[in-house]
């Protein structure tokens, strides 16, 4: 009776001592990690955030945010984040029915249709934003196609405004989107769409108020990563786009490069990022209350 | 349990007057696949109100043969007809059928009252009186404390209820169930088996049930398709399944079988009757269409053969095993000039055993015998 009353108290002081010491290991371990994240990550972002907020004097200003929340900077700002968003919705739209199409497909075509979806990922944005000129160009290839057909109102201007920018981020984006999309679709368990098939549900029906729920978290996380990834895009809308179609990253290239305006610049840099953080913020939320639910059902 | 399974029957029991069973009579069904047949040839008629089981091991094409039922797998040839119509080529959703599955598949991102408002909500049921019904249903299955609740946070025994719910609360006239509570514990199983049944004769619903559980089979059936092969073997009630097996497999797969190889005596009376055994000794069996001098196999239960007194044609043996297993004892006997390698013969007596090593002779009544061919497997 002693000896396994004393046992217990034993065994947890050994798992103690040893979890002890080996969090000191995990301490150890990292460090290289934490000093490579202090250098590189934090000590960047607090310059940036003291720089935004310097005014000429040297003293503390909010005047690089006011200024950068007003006229023609608000305009840009605004501009990115529509063109963000709308990159988000088409890109989607396209990567709903390509990841769709794709989880229906046989493993070996299925991979396939990944690889060309993924590879343009890896060519040069340069290279790929070119190729995008050539084809949307007033001769390119998609207007020389439209006018011999006769469209209506053929050739279209697809370049250098808002829809060659949003097609070439689209473009960009289109990988992201597919990969979650995919991977939230092949989770789908068809035999529930074959259930509410055999309760005599149509097929809209059971898109719409089966498959489509089921996907849904998907379709969030996907469109706000494009969208987060889009708004600090640079490449593209500088190459596709017009004046109007100016973005914040642009202008931040603009003020550093051209105009040595460096406090501004930091100002658009922190206004990205917050934005960036406010969108991972809905992600996490949206994830906090699906775990809720989760511990709530497997508490009770 | 009883009382709350009456209620979910009241709740469930359609306006009319009428029961809601249709019959099912299914022609020549047949699946393969890639070259493998799994469905050979299933012909059978299932009464309005009939409980039917398919039983069988895995791989035996029950389950294939429910989903050609089902719709959702379409048979290479035959034809399935509810009252008499043809539905072969109709969809699942078409077919007005329930169905119950081993994995509920019920909705996860709804609500248990929404899972069991959908299929009502298909057929276009007014909102309120979806709402009653599901209600009441709810009510009456013990799930109203659940009805908010999403399917992953109920346990096993809730959410085989709910998908019981979603299926009854549309009255399909026929309801297809595959394995339905394999996933449930064994208490939990006897209850739902229990509530099955009584709803099912309640409504007098056309059920169509598929197994491997020989217990299930027999306690919720009124009549069993045994499923080997893609065939069935014998399709009967219980009773005639146990008592008058039409196959080796049958007669050894219920309950398990003592078989005696031997060789059809002359006629009597009655026909013929007698076998007279290898190992000698004369077994009387029913009546059976037969050549004497035949080689046949005589098959007995294990709880069928009795021990007695040395009397006329009685099979003397050894016995070399008794063991007591509460109700009754299990006895192995070798026969006298019993080949070697055969197995000994399992017998099971409430009686006083005999002793290991003790000297005894067996028999049989002539109802518990069934003769078969010898070339007939099993």
């Amino acid at each position: 009776m002693a000896g396994t009353a004393l046992a217990p108290g034993k065994v947890r002081v050994k798992t103690s001592a040893k979890r002890g010491h080996r969090s000191r290991i995990a301490l150890v371990n990292a460090v290289p990690v934490t000093l490579f994240l202090l250098v590189l990550f934090v000590y960047p972002i607090v310059g940036v955030l003291s720089l935004s907020l310097k005014g000429d004097s040297g003293g503390f200003t909010l005047h690089w945010y006011t200024d950068a929340l007003s006229g023609a900077n608000l305009s840009v700002l605004i501009s990115t984040l529509r063109i963000s968003a709308e990159t988000a919705v088409l890109s989607l739209l396209v990567g709903f029915v390509l990841a769709h199409a794709i989880a229906r497909m046989r493993p070996v075509f299925a991979a396939l249709a990944m690889l060309i979806v993924v590879v343009p990922h890896f060519i040069s944005a340069l290279v790929r934003t070119y190729g995008w000129i050539i084809m949307l160009g007033e001769h390119g290839l998609i207007n020389t196609l439209l006018t011999s057909i006769h469209a209506p109102g053929a050739p279209y201007s697809l370049l250098y405004n808002e829809t060659g920018v949003v097609i070439g981020t689209t473009s960009v984006m289109l990988p992201y989107t597919v990969l979650v999309l995919q991977g939230v679709m092949r989770g789908v368990d068809g035999r529930l769409l074959a259930a509410a098939a055999g309760f005599g549900a149509s097929r809209s029906t059971i898109f719409r108020r089966i498959y489509l729920p089921l996907v849904a978290p998907g379709i969030g996380t996907a469109g706000l990563l494009s969208f987060i990834l889009c708004l600090g895009y640079y490449i593209t809308p500088a190459l596709m786009g017009g004046d109007k179609q100016t973005v914040v990253a642009a202008l931040i290239d603009q003020q550093v490069m051209k105009q040595d305006q460096w406090n501004s610049a930091a100002a658009f840099g922190v206004i990205l990022l917050l934005l960036t953080f406010a969108g991972l913020g809905v992600l996490g939320l949206a994830k906090l209350r699906r775990t809720k639910a989760h511990t709530r059902r497997s508490g009770s | 349990m009883p009382e709350r399974t009456k209620l979910l029957a009241a709740a469930l029991a359609p306006e009319s007057t009428s029961l809601t069973g249709k019959s099912l009579s299914v022609t020549g069904l047949r699946k393969s696949y890639s070259g493998t047949t799994v469905v050979d040839g299933v012909d059978m008629e299932i009464a309005a109100g009939e409980f039917v089981t398919f039983l069988g091991s895995s791989g035996s094409g029950k389950t294939t043969t429910l989903m050609m039922l089902a719709g959702f797998t379409e048979p290479d040839s035959g034809t399935v007809s509810v009252d008499g119509r043809d539905i072969t080529k109709l969809n699942p959703g078409k077919r007005d059928f329930g169905f119950v599955f081993q994995q509920y598949l019920l909705f996860p991102h709804m609500t248990v009252t929404e899972n069991v408002a959908f299929p009502l909500q298909l057929r276009g049921v007014p909102k309120a009186e979806i709402r009653r019904r599901v209600g009441q249903t709810l009510e009456a299955a013990g799930l109203a404390r659940f009805a908010g609740r999403k399917p992953r946070e109920l346990s096993g025994g809730q959410q085989q209820r709910v998908a019981l719910c979603r299926v009854l609360v549309y009255r399909p006239p026929i309801v297809l169930m595959d394995e339905p509570l394999g996933a449930l514990d064994k208490k939990l199983r006897d209850q739902m088996q229990t509530e099955i049944k009584s709803i099912q004769r309640e409504l007098g619903l056309t059920v169509v049930y598929v197994t491997h559980d020989q217990e299930e089979a027999l306690v919720l059936s009124d009549r069993i398709a045994i499923m080997r092969d893609g065939r069935i073997e014998q399709f009967d009630t219980p009773r005639g399944l146990f008592e008058r097996p039409r196959t080796p497999f049958v007669a050894d797969f219920l309950g398990a079988a003592n078989f005696l190889n031997g060789k059809v005596e002359e006629p009597t009376a009655d026909g013929c009757t007698r076998v007279r055994l290898d190992t000698g000794g004369v077994l009387t069996a029913r009546a059976h269409s037969c050549v004497p001098g035949q080689r046949v196999r005589a098959a007995v239960r294990p709880g069928k053969l009795r021990l007695v007194g040395v009397e006329e044609g009685c099979c003397s043996g050894t016995v070399e095993t008794a063991v007591y297993v509460g109700s009754l004892t299990r006895i192995t006997v070798r026969l006298d000039g019993a080949a070697p390698g055969t197995p000994p013969l399992r017998i099971e007596t409430a009686h006083t055993p005999p002793r290991p090593g003790e000297r005894v002779c067996v028999t049989a009544a002539r109802e518990d015998v069934s003769v078969f061919d010898e070339m007939d497997g099993g």
